[in-house]
């Protein structure tokens, strides 16, 4: 059901991406998320175009999480920040973390290999229903998704929008 | 709006980029040796040229020079007949506005072209009329072209 990658190039680390439709607690989700108390980054699913988008700026995250030149303060903050094409941390969490009225959450965690992560701490936390990753582009909002990485129709002829958004994450603090 | 490879990673610690691998893509090189050596009919190649030349005119257009434009740094993604192009190595690429610096991307590549393919005279004539028919600067452009080709001549 969840979706999990391990890293290429950081083997030791797996993502593993849960998706849950039918949300009924999101304001509390993002409490607790607020808090601290939930091992997992909430994010917004409707500004996911595809699961690869998550592993782009999670590796992003990971790497810098080992250098020590994270620009926020968690792991799983900065997985929130690496997804938004610009450096306003306030804005990438209003607009890609989850929302009091979301009824769909996209929940990343980031895990060592070793360990067999406990899945039910999360998901017993969620009052909704766990789907595959394969709906997600059902609940994408394309349109504003477009907008908020400024993809012009130019590069649509070239490329997918995955790419597009892939090489923005990616390159954001170069320009 | 340029086809090149997605950048996947940027690693400022050890300097690295991640780029997106085109599997299975040939070299426009590879393509036109292989066209030419099986002897198949050139017409298609003409039409490559074509594209070759939509794909400069819109990357001056952008103001970017490429810096080392060769038939081996554009790649075919597969299938080679949908001639699909992609833009590579960027190494020594810089932004100019400036008809000199365009003049010269197209001088290197028509030298590069001349040199590896044979007979090939007529092809980049072709990637020419379709540059100048799709820049909207491109008259400037190839007047400086005329003026480099003068030069470089012993």
């Amino acid at each position: 059901m969840e979706l999990t990658h391990q890293l290429e190039l950081f083997p030791d680390c797996s993502v593993i991406l849960l998706l849950f439709n039918h949300l009924k607690n999101a304001a509390a989700l993002r409490k607790k998320a607020m808090e601290g108390s939930i091992e997992g980054a909430l994010i917004n699913p409707t500004m996911i175009v595809d699961p690869f988008q998550i592993l782009v700026a999670a590796n992003k995250a990971v790497h810098l999480h080992k250098i020590g030149k994270m620009k926020t303060r968690t792991l799983y903050a900065e997985i929130i920040f690496s997804l938004s094409p610009n450096n306003n941390i306030s804005d990438a969490f209003k607009k890609f973390g989850i929302s009091d009225s979301d009824t769909a959450v996209l929940i990343v965690l980031v895990v060592d290999r070793e360990k067999t992560p406990n899945l039910e701490d999360i998901t017993s936390q969620v009052e909704g229903q766990q789907v595959s990753l394969d709906e997600l582009p059902q609940l994408t909002d394309t349109a504003k998704v477009k907008k908020m990485y400024k993809v012009t129709p130019q590069e649509e002829k070239i490329g997918t929008l995955l790419d597009s958004i892939v090489c923005r994450i990616s390159t954001k603090d170069v320009l | 709006g340029i086809s090149a490879p997605v950048v996947y990673f940027v690693d400022y610690a050890t300097n690295s980029i991640y780029l997106e691998d085109i599997v299975g893509s040939t070299t426009v090189q590879d393509h036109i040796n292989s066209v030419q050596q099986s002897g198949n009919d050139i017409s298609s190649l003409l039409v490559l040229a074509e594209k070759m030349g939509e794909l400069l005119a819109r990357m001056h257009d952008e103001d970017l020079i490429h810096g080392d434009l060769t038939t081996s740094n554009i790649l075919l993604r597969p299938p080679t007949e949908k001639l699909d192009l992609v833009l590579i190595d960027f190494g020594l690429s810089f932004i100019s506005g400036l008809p000199e610096d365009k003049g010269v991307d197209l001088y290197v590549l028509e030298k590069a072209f001349l040199s590896t393919h044979p007979d090939t005279e007529t092809m980049f004539k072709a990637l020419l009329k379709t540059y100048a028919a799709t820049s909207k600067k491109s008259g400037p452009v190839i007047k400086r072209l005329d003026e480099v080709r003068l030069r470089g001549r012993k």
